[in-house]
């Protein structure tokens, strides 16, 4: 499938912008050609795997969209998935997702407008990107070394407690073997300077915020934790 | 009645999108982590710390008597000592200026709150709790700041004790009692003032009790604003004492018939509408007036009769493994992590209060184990439907 005509989807908040009245009997966003809007009731529903499974089915890219940081009519919903996606809460999403693919926006009921430059701008953004050539391939052995990995540990207590595994989703990509490890690390450290995490960041956040854009594509989360702590 | 709720709602409708874009203004100006109207609960809380602790410097030097200033120059009483606070002690004034104004900024902020809430439609449903205890909370505080006004001891506070003993006066049955409780005696002797004192710190520490039911259904409530807004509006309070110092009228003169006072219509508004009517008409108005705002969220008055109900969410026993990340997330205390039964491989359940869920999915979004679904959108709809977007021709 060619990288231009795969489709972009968009998790949204449904009292985030108001697309209401733009989506077709499809959910398919007029004005945004290859858009797809899922809608849910608040963004903090979004669940990481969600976005992974949508990226693994082939879509060219995911947006996230939330109300605006500090407003959300179910009092945390946004800073939740906000900080999932910044690996700053379990679970994350994991480390061998394209974070150039995904991108997250918080804006208001009334920031259709603005909603319909970015998502414009994301599409025409993923849709040059190269053919993701490692997705298919990687989930695959990403899910299995996991437990091997953990096999330095006494073999019944890695099977006794997969509970482990969601404390710390972080470990199994980490625990990837090296080689790939640094494939990965690779393609996630290029997106900075593609500017391809700066507008995932860009609307959504202010100065304040700005320590936590870094982290996305680096390993440790601690120091972003800390600095966005109020 | 639904013409009012058509109403209410269109209203609604129309204020909250005034607030999301004065809101957007605000966050362009303060960035989002500082806008002071996200923070519209947490600011009556910083001014409560504030009343505390310039209170409890007051509250040092306060002498709670009503001996008559005329007897002597050397008498001790209310008056004097608040004029001694004011006038001798060093930053006395100022101390007292920020208690006053404080006490009108949490009265401001409150009814920011308020109507923050309300314009948003955050007020009803699984929120009654909130909205009941705040109405609760806000009749508690006109009443503390009145009683503020009755430990000045000057003319206006004589004026003011009259007028709720003769208010109490007319009330059948519970009127006497309440005068009695109200006055510690069946005249003002400096028992009255005592009792005052007691009623107004007293019922302050109450307060926390009423914000402990406030915030029970609310995991992580804000309480306070971040330092920056905090020492901001410090400044303004002290730039609002130094322009406008507090200061005493006369010294009550129990034998004196003041008639008159200057209004603080913040605290004392009711006084006003004593003044206009009979004291039984203004029971009235203050009874159904609480009423009022205690039915606003409850449906069939304001809000539409049918309200889509809520379906709350369901854990699938199966799959929940016990890691509590959801009972963590939840926004609204609705979830309760309890043993799980004895053949589970896992040590923890997760539980949901149903009549605290607001549906809103963030256990979803936590759950890495697909083990907690909303009945009316699960996560394999979700995923389902991302797929069927991704099938169909692009």
């Amino acid at each position: 499938m060619a990288n231009e005509e795969k489709k972009v989807i968009t998790l949204l908040c449904e009292r985030a912008a108001d697309l209401h009245n733009l989506l077709d009997a499809d959910g398919n966003l007029q004005g945004v050609p290859g858009m797809s809007v899922v809608k849910l009731p608040c963004s903090g529903m979004v669940q990481p795997l969600m976005v992974e499974g949508a990226l693994k089915a082939g879509a060219a890219g995911v947006l996230v969209c939330g109300c605006q940081i500090g407003d959300c009519f179910y009092r945390e919903g946004n800073k939740m998935i906000r900080e999932r996606l910044l690996g700053m809460r379990p679970p994350g999403l994991k480390k061998t997702v394209d974070r150039r693919r995904v991108l997250a926006v918080w804006l208001s009921r009334v920031q259709v407008k603005k909603f319909m430059a970015d998502a414009s701008d994301f599409v025409a953004y993923v849709r040059g990107l190269e053919a993701p050539v490692v997705e298919p391939a990687k989930p695959v052995p990403a899910a299995k070394p996991a437990p091997a990995a953990k096999s330095a540990e006494p073999a019944e207590k890695a099977a006794e407690k997969p509970a482990a595994a969601v404390v710390k989703p972080e470990d199994k990509p980490a625990a990837v073997k090296p080689a790939e490890a640094d494939k990965v690390k690779e393609v996630v450290d290029a997106a900075p300077k593609a500017e391809a995490v700066k507008p995932a960041e860009k609307p959504a956040v202010s100065p304040a915020e700005k320590p936590a854009d870094k982290p996305v594509a680096d390993t440790g989360s601690g120091d972003t934790a800390k600095s966005d702590d109020k | 009645m639904s013409a009012l709720s058509e109403l209410n709602t269109a209203f609604i409708g129309a204020a909250n999108k005034a607030f999301l874009v004065i809101e957007d203004g605000l966050n362009k100006v303060f960035t989002n982590k500082y806008n002071p109207l996200y923070y519209h609960g947490a600011l009556p809380q910083f001014f409560l710390w504030v009343l505390f602790l310039s209170g409890l410097l007051l509250f040092s030097y306060y002498i709670p008597t009503i001996d008559n200033a005329y007897l002597s120059k050397a008498t001790v009483n209310a008056w004097t000592s608040v004029r001694y606070i004011t006038n001798t002690l060093p930053f006395g004034g100022v101390v007292r200026g920020i208690h006053r104004y404080a006490g009108d900024a949490m009265v401001l902020t409150i009814f920011l709150h308020m109507i923050r809430v309300w314009f948003t439609d955050r007020y009803r449903q699984y929120r009654w709790v909130q909205w009941i205890s705040g109405v609760v909370l806000l009749a508690m505080v006109f009443f503390i700041g009145q009683t503020g006004y009755y430990l000045v001891w000057d003319e206006r506070s004589l004026l003011l004790t009259r007028m709720t003993v003769s208010a109490f006066d007319a009330l059948p049955l519970i009127g006497e009692p309440l005068k009695g409780l109200f006055l510690n005696g069946t005249a003002v002797t400096n028992l009255t003032m005592s009792n005052f004192l007691f009623i107004h710190i007293g019922l302050s520490f109450t307060l926390l009790f009423g914000l402990w039911v406030h915030y029970m259904r609310m995991t992580r409530p804000v309480l306070t604003p971040p330092p920056a807004i905090n020492y901001i509006m410090m400044a303004i309070t002290l730039i609002v004492v130094f322009y406008f110092p507090i200061a005493s009228g006369n010294p009550a003169d129990l034998n004196a018939a003041p008639t008159s006072f200057e209004m603080d219509a913040w605290f004392l508004w009711p006084y006003w509408l004593m003044a206009q009517m009979p004291a039984m008409a203004f029971w009235a108005v203050m009874l159904v007036g609480t009423i009022l705002l205690c039915i606003i969220p409850m449906p069939g008055f304001l809000v539409p009769k049918s309200q889509p109900p809520v379906s709350a969410a369901e854990v699938v026993i199966s799959k929940c493994v016990g890691c509590r990340l959801c009972a963590i997330d939840c926004p609204f205390m609705a979830i309760e992590m309890v043993p799980a039964p004895a053949n589970s491989r896992f040590k923890l359940l997760a539980t949901v209060f149903p009549y605290r869920c607001t549906s809103c999915g963030v256990c979803v979004g936590a759950c890495a184990f697909d083990a907690i679904d909303l009945p009316t959108l699960t996560d394999a709809d979700v995923n389902a439907q991302i797929k069927q977007l991704l099938q169909a021709k692009a």
